[in-house]
């Protein structure tokens, strides 16, 4: 009786030594190490959070900012606007003149790009010449979701992530929600403006998405992606709402103007309605947290004018 | 041999214009949008009756696809084919070199370097929007043709084929990096150049028809009126000078002509290649190598066939649009090798 007790006691001890231990080697990895795997499926193990990076593809560096890791940047892709205070950092060349040196010489813990931007040899080269490259490759909002959590883990940001994507999460929820739309009404996404050859997002892209999270079927769902449409097309499936991402340089008539005023055009519904929306700020294009404002001008101006009645 | 008259006979010209026009119907009632023959036959009756005053405008779909879209593109499209392949006949009798061409010859790419130029520094003519791209593509256009030459010249006097190809080619890549380099330094207006240089002929208006056309009337008509001295200068230039062609005025008059179309067509829809270059090789099996009865069947045989190559361009993806140089590229260097294999086996 007495040894049986003796056995229980001891063994109690070793178990909770054994726990104890666990838990010890468990903390200290998760303190040493952040273990990611990346949107190509790749795994990168970082010694301590990332704090110099280059972000190549715009969204990147709008998630650094969103989780509040922007001071992290030592070097961001040419065409990286937004926040404004991005142009402070020094700019990289990205696409397909991606300038290896130019990256090499920033000295970036880790290099965060999109495969959308570059391709997977250009990735393989870089990682020869000795950089961590990272992939965030959202094509859809729940990807968006996936990149800015995997972006939080790598900066230590955990939770400023978690709040950023909780965030877009009860703001996509509240749209859908209040969008009464039943998906009757079709929206054209122009991309491209006339003079250039149409362009339009067809579906599995994040304009679509967003037609469908309020309400809208995208007139052009058939079309896979981007691509370049007949015009006569646009004629036929007469749109309800026509936004166009055109920008405008100050000059001559705006996107709109120029859309209201093609011969032939003045019979779409879009038209003559005058439900034609300029979004010049990349909110519907980028696969960031500002997906939220292109979604909510959307809504607005689908919707704006019934709400304040 | 064949007995051929001097000009196209007046059957011959019937024929080929009725195969242009039987084209321009065929393209004009086919599209992405299905649209009835009698529904476009409707169409063209009412917007010609308002055009003469006798009725209202036509309205509903059919008239804004019909007429408004694809009627001005079509015929954009046929004066451009046009252009290009009139062009293309007039370089290759002139420099007496099978492989001339606005884009062979670099002088496309010298004609978007300007457009590119217009449009990335901004240049333009108060009240004409669009005649800052095509003046500066004009002036590009005919600058790149001298200097092509005049290296050319500089290289060899008789001006083989070889070496004004080889120029051309070298011209060319060096406008092209040209442009590359405008595109960089011109960042936000990055877009619009891109999409440019891709060329499209979608979204044509009657307004661009026109100027096409004008330009059409005014470059062609010069070429026209040298058919006598072309093939005069396909024999040879010394036997041009003999029998009392001014060479000098005559290929100054060409050159002009050539980079005018090409300038004006490139400013329009972009660079479209091949058009020049097969278009007279095709035509000349059937018309015989006399300029006089080439260049009117050229032109017409260039109209026909960018408009199938567009027919084809909006048609095979539907509802998605493949830009027209790559038609006519695939077409045209099919073609082109089959004719030149053919040639080079039986001379």
């Amino acid at each position: 009786m007495k040894n049986q007790k003796l056995m229980t006691a001891l063994a109690a001890v070793v178990l909770a030594c054994a726990v104890t231990a666990c838990r010890g080697t468990s903390q200290t990895q998760q303190d040493a190490a952040i273990t990611v795997t990346d949107m190509l499926g790749r795994e990168i193990t970082l010694e301590e959070p990332a704090d110099r990076v280059v972000a190549l593809t715009p969204s990147d560096c709008e998630i650094l900012y969103a989780i509040g890791a922007g001071d992290t940047l030592v070097g961001r892709g040419q065409y990286c606007d937004y926040p404004a205070e991005v142009s402070e950092v020094p700019a990289v060349q990205s696409g397909s003149e991606t300038n290896i040196e130019e990256i090499l010489a920033l000295d970036p813990q880790i290099l965060i790009m999109s495969t959308m931007s570059q391709t997977e040899e250009q990735a393989a080269q870089l990682e020869e010449a000795g950089i961590q490259v990272v992939i965030s490759d959202a094509q859809d909002i729940d990807g968006v979701y996936t990149a800015i959590e995997m972006i939080g883990k790598l900066m230590g940001k955990d939770q400023e992530a978690a709040a950023v994507v909780n965030d877009m999460k009860t703001t996509f929820a509240r749209i859908e929600a209040d969008a009464s739309g039943d998906g009757s009404e079709t929206i054209y996404f122009e991309v491209s403006p006339l003079e250039y050859g149409l362009w339009t997002a067809g579906s599995h892209t994040f304009m679509d998405e967003a037609a469908q999270m309020i309400g809208l079927t995208n007139c052009f769902a058939d079309v896979e992606g981007w691509g370049e449409i007949s015009e006569e097309q646009v004629l036929e499936r007469d749109p309800d709402y026509i936004m166009t991402i055109t920008m405008y340089y100050g000059e001559g008539p705006t996107p709109e103007e120029e859309i209201a005023g093609r011969p032939g055009w003045e019979n779409v519904t879009a038209v003559k309605n005058g439900a034609i929306l300029n979004l010049t700020d990349d909110e519907l294009s980028r696969p960031a947290p500002r997906l939220t404002e292109g979604v909510k001008k959307l809504y607005d101006f689908v919707y704006g004018e019934n709400a304040e009645e | 041999m064949k007995r051929r008259t001097d000009r196209l006979s007046v059957p011959e010209l019937a024929g080929f214009s009725a195969v242009t026009l039987a084209v321009l119907c065929l393209c004009v009632c086919m599209g992405s949008v299905k649209v009835p023959l009698g529904a476009t036959l409707a169409v063209f009756r009412d917007e010609i009756g308002a055009l003469l005053g006798l009725a209202e405008r036509p309205a509903g779909l059919e008239a804004s696809i019909i007429w408004s879209v694809r009627l001005p593109r079509v015929l954009c499209v046929a004066v451009t084919g046009a252009s290009l392949a009139l062009a293309g006949a007039a370089m290759q009798g002139l420099l007496k070199n099978p492989l001339a061409d606005g884009s062979t010859l670099g002088v496309s790419s010298g004609a978007a370097l300007g457009a590119v130029c217009a449009i990335a520094f901004g240049i333009t003519f108060p009240g004409l929007p669009f005649a800052g791209t095509m003046v500066t593509a004009v002036i590009f256009a005919f600058l790149s043709l001298l200097v092509i030459l005049s290296l050319a010249y500089g290289l060899d006097d008789s001006l083989s084929a070889n070496t004004v190809i080889l120029i051309g080619v070298i011209f060319s890549m060096f406008a092209s990096s040209l442009t590359s380099i405008i595109v960089t330094f011109a960042a936000d207006r990055i877009r619009h150049i891109t999409f440019w240089t891709m060329g499209s002929l979608s979204g044509s208006n009657y307004r661009n028809a026109l100027v096409l056309a004008i330009s059409f009337a005014v470059f062609g008509g010069m070429i026209f009126a040298s058919g006598r001295e072309l093939n005069a200068f396909a024999v040879g230039e010394e036997n041009a000078r003999n029998i009392g062609v001014n060479v000098r005025r005559v290929r100054l008059l060409i050159l002009v002509a050539a980079s005018g179309l090409i300038g004006v067509c490139v400013s329009v829809g972009g660079c479209i290649g091949f058009v020049g270059l097969v278009t007279p090789h095709i035509v000349r099996m059937v018309s015989g190598p006399n300029h006089r009865r080439l260049l009117p069947a050229c032109a017409l045989g260039g109209a026909s066939f960018l408009m199938l190559a567009d027919l084809a361009a909006r048609m095979i993806l539907n509802p998605v649009e493949l830009p027209i140089g790559v038609v006519t590229s695939l077409v045209g260097a099919v073609v082109f090798v089959v004719i030149f294999y053919r040639s080079r086996k039986r001379g």
